[in-house]
C-alpha cells in the first residue's frame, strides 16, 4: 500500500502523515481509530466496556500471584496479553526477516483427521497451534521462522508486480518433532466491528449462500462446534468461520494464545507428553471467570468499525464502481442488514458496510494451507472485512495483508487471489494504471 | 511430512526470484522445515511495562543482538520483590521497570550486581532526583512527569482557566471537574501526594490536598482511565502522569498536558540480579535500553516517556518536552529519594482522611465555598477540614514508616492498621468539627 509505504520509515513521519490527513478531513481518523464504541454507551456499559479493554490490554501473570483475578498465563503460551498481537485492536505482522520472532503471527498445528466435534485434529505433542513462550520452569515449543521469496507477475500493461512468498521452518522444537504436522501461520486479525457481524442472522449468511453468483463464485457456511450449546451452528469468526460467535473466539484465543482457561475451555493448554506443563498451579478453575469474559466480549462485540473517508472523492468513487465491475463486491458485500443480536440488542437491525459476506470461498492453490477445519478444506478462507483495512496502515504502522501477513499491499493481496476470486484477479490485471489506482483509493478509502 | 528446506534450498529458491502467476500456485505449497536450534542464548527480564513497551524493545533488541533471546517476565511492581527473592533469584537476569522503592530494597538486600556500564551521555540528577545509584546497582532509564491533563475545549465551554499549579486546582469552580487517580489504589499516584507535601511543607499541604480532593471525582483505577475521562469532556482536568496523556494526544486525543510549577518525576530503572545467569546479555540489554536508539523508542505515540540520555531530545519532535531544560526553572524540585522512606504513610493516610470520605469531604467544601462567597467567617472549618491527623515528626518516626513501607505500587491492604483506624477517626472527628462550624454560622 502507498500510504503504508510513505509511513514506513519512520515514526515522525508517521506523525507528519497523521497532521497531513488532519488537515485534509473533516474529522481525521486517529490511531485510535479501532478503540472506539459502536454506540453511545450507558455510563454503566460504558464501565463494562472500559473493564473489557483493561483485561484485553493486560499483560497476564503466571499463576501463583497476589492478584489471582490477573494470573493464569501459560503454562504454554504465545504473548503476554490479547493487545499484544491485536495492537490497537487492528492487525498483526508478520516477520520481515528470518531471525525475527513472530510478535503477532502464530502457527495453527494439526495432523490429517479431525477431532470428536469435525474440527481439526491437533498434534499430538504439541496441539493445535505452537505455543513458543513457556512461563519460568516450562520450556516453550519452539520457534516458527519466517524467510521470504520474492517472486514477480505481470500485469496486461506490462507492469511487474513484486509478491513474496512464505517458507516456514521451526527451530528449538522442545517436544520432539512434528512429524507430519498440519501447518497454518496466522497474522492477527482486526478485532472491531464483530458485534455487528455477529448479528448478521443465519438465515443472511444461508441466503448469500445460495445466491447464483457468477465467475465461478459459489461461498458456503462453515457449520461449527458451540461449546456452550454443545452443537454445530454457523460459524462466522476466524479466518476460517471456524468460531461461531465472540464470546467462543475470544475464550479460545485466551486459552490458545495465552494458556487461560474459562468457563468455555476449562482444560490446560498441555498435551499428555507435556509433563511439566501439566505440573504447573493453575490460578483458577477456570482462571478467566464468566464475569471477566462477558467483559472481554462486551468490548469487542461494542468495538465500532471506523466511518469510511473521501467517500465523495471522483477516483474513490471511480473505484468503487469498478471494485463492483471486476467482482470484487460478490464476496466482499458493501451491505448487510444485521437481525436480532442475541445477546446485545442495540447491535440488531442496522444497515452495515463490512464488505465481507463471512462465507467460505476457495482461494485457490496458492494461498492453501492444505488443512480442513470443519466444512473449510485446505482451500477455502472465510471473506475477510475490509472495513477499516484503509486506517491499518496508520493504527498499525505495517500493512501485512492476507492471513500470513504475505501482501504488503492492496495490490499484492488482490494478486494472490485465486480460485473462486480468479476472474475478478484478472479483471484487476487487466485494468490500466489509473484503474488500478482508482480500485486502490477506494479500498484506502474504507 | 513437509519436506526439510534447508539453507542451501532456501536460498536457492530466493535466488530463482521470477515467476508466473501460474507459478506462483505450485511455489505455494507449503514448506515447512523442521531444524534444531537457532542457537540464542536468553536474557530474563522481569518487568510490568506494558505491552507496547516490551514488544517494541523485544523487536528493537533481538535485532540489535541477534546472540540473545529476550524472555519477558511480567510481573506487577509490588510482586518484583517476592519474585526475586525466589531461589536463585528466579532464574532473572535484569529488572525493569518503573518502581523506585523495589530497587532501592533489592540493593540493601544485596539482591543486585553492579551494573558496570559505560554512562557517558547520562547526567546523575535532574533537578534534585537522582538519575544513578550513586553505588551503582540501578540507574534510571526513563522518566515520566507528574501533572495535569486538561480538556481545553471543555474548560473553555465552561469559561474556565487552565490550572498552573496545584494550588489552582483548590478553585471551587472546579468543584466535581477534576478526575484524582486514589492514591492508595492506583499504582502511579503515590508520588502526587509528597509532591504537593514537599512542595507547601506539611500543614499547608495537607490543607490544599484536603480542598483539591473536596473538588475531586476519585478513580480507582489509573492508566488509561484519567485520560478517557478527560478526553470525555466529563471532568476536563485529570491529576495524571504525561505518558498516558502525551501518547492520547500523539494519538489524536484534544488534550493538553500542564506540567505545574511543582512537578515530580517517576523515574523507571534497570538493574542486573546479583545471580544473572547472563550477566552479559543482562549487561547488553541494559546498554541497549540506555543507548541512542533504545532511548528513541520511548518517544513513540504509544509510549511517550522521557528519555534519560539528552542528546535524544534533538531528534525528537520540537514539541517534545525536555525536562532538562524544564529543571533549570525548578520544575523538578521534588526530591523522590527523601520521598521514599514515607511514602507509603502519607498514602495511607490520604485514604483515610481524604478519599474513603470524599463524598462528605466535598459536600462540606462546597458549604464552606459557598459561605466565603456570601462573606461568613468560615475559618475555623477551613482549618479542621484541612488538619492532617499526625504531624510531620510523628510521620518520621521509623516504627510507624516501617509499617507502611511495604505499600507498594498497586498493592491493597488486606487489613486497616490501628494507625489507621486512628487516623479515620480522627478525620471523622475534624469533619465533624467543620460541620459544626458551618451549622453555628448557619452555613
Amino acid at each position: 500500500m502507498r500510504l503504508a509505504n510513505k509511513l514506513a520509515p519512520s515514526l515522525f513521519a508517521l506523525l507528519a502523515t497523521l497532521t497531513a490527513s488532519a488537515r485534509a478531513e473533516d474529522a481525521p481518523p486517529t490511531r485510535e481509530a479501532f478503540a472506539q464504541p459502536v454506540v453511545e454507551l450507558s455510563d454503566q456499559d460504558r464501565e463494562r466496556f472500559f473493564r473489557g479493554r483493561s483485561l484485553f490490554r493486560q499483560s497476564w501473570v503466571a499463576a501463583p500471584a497476589s492478584k489471582e483475578t490477573l494470573a493464569g498465563l501459560g503454562p504454554l503460551y504465545n504473548r503476554l496479553a490479547c493487545a499484544s498481537c491485536h495492537q490497537k485492536n487492528g492487525r498483526g505482522h508478520a516477520p520481515d526477516e528470518p531471525g525475527e520472532r513472530m510478535q503477532s503471527m502464530l502457527v495453527r498445528l494439526s495432523v490429517p483427521g479431525a477431532n470428536e466435534h469435525g474440527g481439526p485434529k491437533p498434534h499430538p505433542r504439541y496441539g493445535d497451534q505452537l505455543n513458543e513462550e513457556g512461563i519460568p520452569g516450562v520450556p516453550g515449543e519452539g520457534r516458527a521462522e519466517i524467510r521470504w521469496q520474492e517472486l514477480r507477475v505481470k500485469l496486461a500493461d506490462g507492469t511487474t508486480v513484486s509478491l513474496r512468498k512464505p517458507h516456514m521452518r521451526f527451530v528449538d522444537l522442545a517436544y520432539g518433532p512434528l512429524d507430519k504436522v498440519q501447518t497454518s501461520p496466522r497474522v492477527s486479525p482486526p478485532v472491531f466491528g464483530l458485534g455487528l457481524l455477529e448479528a448478521l442472522s443465519d438465515e443472511t449468511l444461508e441466503a448469500m449462500a445460495a445466491e447464483a453468483k457468477g465467475d465461478g463464485v459459489k461461498g458456503k457456511v462453515n457449520r461449527v462446534w458451540d461449546a456452550a450449546a454443545g452443537k454445530n451452528v454457523v460459524g462466522r469468526f476466524g479466518l476460517k468461520a471456524n468460531a461461531p460467535n465472540v464470546r467462543q473466539q475470544s475464550a479460545g484465543a485466551f486459552l490458545g494464545d495465552l494458556g487461560i482457561t474459562s468457563p468455555l475451555f476449562p482444560a490446560e493448554n498441555c498435551m499428555p507428553g507435556q509433563t511439566r506443563c501439566r505440573q504447573m498451579p493453575s490460578a483458577g478453575h477456570p482462571e478467566l471467570s464468566a464475569q471477566q469474559l462477558d467483559e472481554v466480549e462486551f468490548y469487542l462485540a461494542h468495538l465500532a468499525a471506523p466511518e469510511r473517508r473521501n467517500r465523495e472523492d471522483a477516483q474513490v468513487r471511480r473505484g468503487e464502481t469498478l471494485f463492483a465491475q471486476a467482482g470484487c463486491a460478490q464476496c466482499h458485500r458493501p451491505e448487510l442488514k444485521t437481525g436480532d443480536h442475541p445477546r446485545f440488542p442495540a447491535l440488531g437491525h442496522r444497515t452495515i458496510a463490512p464488505y465481507t459476506d463471512l462465507l467460505l470461498h476457495d482461494m485457490g492453490p496458492a494461498l492453501a494451507d492444505h488443512r480442513s477445519d470443519y466444512q473449510a478444506n485446505g482451500r477455502e478462507w472465510r471473506t475477510p472485512p475490509l472495513w477499516g483495512i484503509g486506517l491499518i496502515g496508520v493504527v498499525n504502522e505495517k500493512t501485512h495483508f492476507l492471513h500470513d501477513g504475505r501482501a504488503r499491499n492492496f495490490e499484492e493481496a488482490i494478486l494472490w487471489h485465486g480460485g473462486e476470486a480468479r476472474t475478478a484477479r484478472g479483471r484487476y490485471a487487466r485494468f490500466t494504471k489509473d484503474e488500478r489506482t482508482a480500485l486502490q483509493a477506494f479500498i484506502q478509502s474504507l | 511430512m513437509n519436506p526439510i528446506l534447508s539453507r542451501r534450498r532456501f536460498l536457492s529458491l530466493m535466488a530463482a526470484g521470477a515467476a508466473s502467476a501460474t507459478g506462483l500456485a505450485q511455489a505455494a505449497t507449503s514448506t515447512a522445515a523442521q531444524t534444531a536450534t537457532d542457537g540464542r542464548t536468553p536474557v530474563v527480564v522481569l518487568t510490568g511495562y506494558p505491552d507496547e513497551v516490551v514488544s517494541r524493545f523485544e523487536a528493537a533488541f533481538e535485532k540489535a543482538h541477534p546472540e540473545y533471546r529476550l524472555q519477558m517476565v511480567w510481573r506487577m511492581p509490588h510482586e518484583a520483590l517476592p519474585y526475586l527473592r525466589q531461589p536463585h533469584q528466579a532464574g532473572v537476569d535484569v529488572y525493569w521497570h518503573a518502581s523506585p522503592r523495589t530497587y532501592a530494597a533489592l540493593a540493601k538486600e544485596g539482591a543486585l550486581r553492579k551494573l558496570d556500564i559505560d554512562r557517558t551521555g547520562l547526567p546523575d540528577r535532574i533537578g534534585k532526583a537522582q538519575l544513578a545509584d550513586p553505588d551503582g546497582y540501578y540507574t534510571v532509564t526513563e522518566m515520566a512527569g507528574y501533572g495535569f491533563i486538561v480538556n481545553t475545549q471543555a474548560l473553555k465551554a465552561r469559561q474556565l482557566p487552565i490550572p498552573a499549579d496545584w494550588t489552582d486546582l483548590a478553585d471551587p469552580r472546579y468543584a466535581g471537574l477534576i478526575a484524582l487517580p486514589s492514591p492508595a489504589k492506583v499504582g502511579f499516584a503515590p508520588p502526587i501526594v509528597e509532591i504537593v507535601l514537599q512542595a507547601y511543607g506539611w500543614e499547608k499541604g495537607w490543607a490544599l490536598w484536603s480542598e483539591i480532593a473536596g473538588n475531586a471525582f476519585l478513580l480507582n483505577q489509573g492508566s488509561t482511565f484519567v485520560t478517557d475521562e478527560v478526553a470525555s469532556g466529563r471532568r476536563p482536568i485529570g491529576i495524571s502522569i504525561d505518558f498516558f496523556s502525551a501518547s492520547a494526544i500523539a494519538n489524536g486525543a484534544p488534550l493538553q498536558f500542564v506540567y505545574p510549577r511543582h512537578s515530580g518525576m517517576n523515574p523507571a530503572h534497570i538493574a542486573i540480579t546479583a545471580e544473572a545467569p547472563n550477566p552479559d546479555g543482562a549487561r547488553a540489554f541494559a546498554r541497549f535500553v540506555l543507548s541512542p536508539e533504545g532511548q528513541r523508542i520511548l518517544a513513540h505515540p504509544d509510549i511517550r516517556k522521557l528519555p534519560v540520555r539528552p542528546s535524544v531530545y534533538a531528534d525528537l519532535p520540537a514539541s517534545y518536552f525536555n525536562p532538562f531544560i524544564a529543571a533549570r526553572d525548578g520544575v523538578f524540585d521534588f526530591d523522590a529519594e527523601a520521598s521514599l522512606p514515607r511514602v507509603g504513610l502519607t498514602t495511607a493516610v490520604f485514604e483515610q482522611m481524604l478519599s474513603a470520605p470524599q463524598a462528605d469531604l466535598a459536600a462540606l467544601w462546597n458549604r464552606i465555598h459557598k459561605a466565603e462567597a456570601a462573606g461568613i467567617d468560615v475559618t475555623a472549618a477551613r482549618a479542621a477540614l484541612g488538619k492532617p491527623p499526625l504531624n510531620e515528626a510523628d510521620a518520621g518516626e521509623d516504627g510507624l514508616r516501617l509499617a507502611f513501607r511495604n505499600r507498594l505500587e498497586g498493592s491493597v491492604a488486606e487489613t486497616v492498621t490501628a494507625a489507621e483506624s486512628r487516623w479515620r477517626v480522627n478525620a471523622d472527628w475534624q469533619r465533624a468539627v467543620a460541620r459544626a462550624v458551618l451549622e453555628r454560622k448557619q452555613a
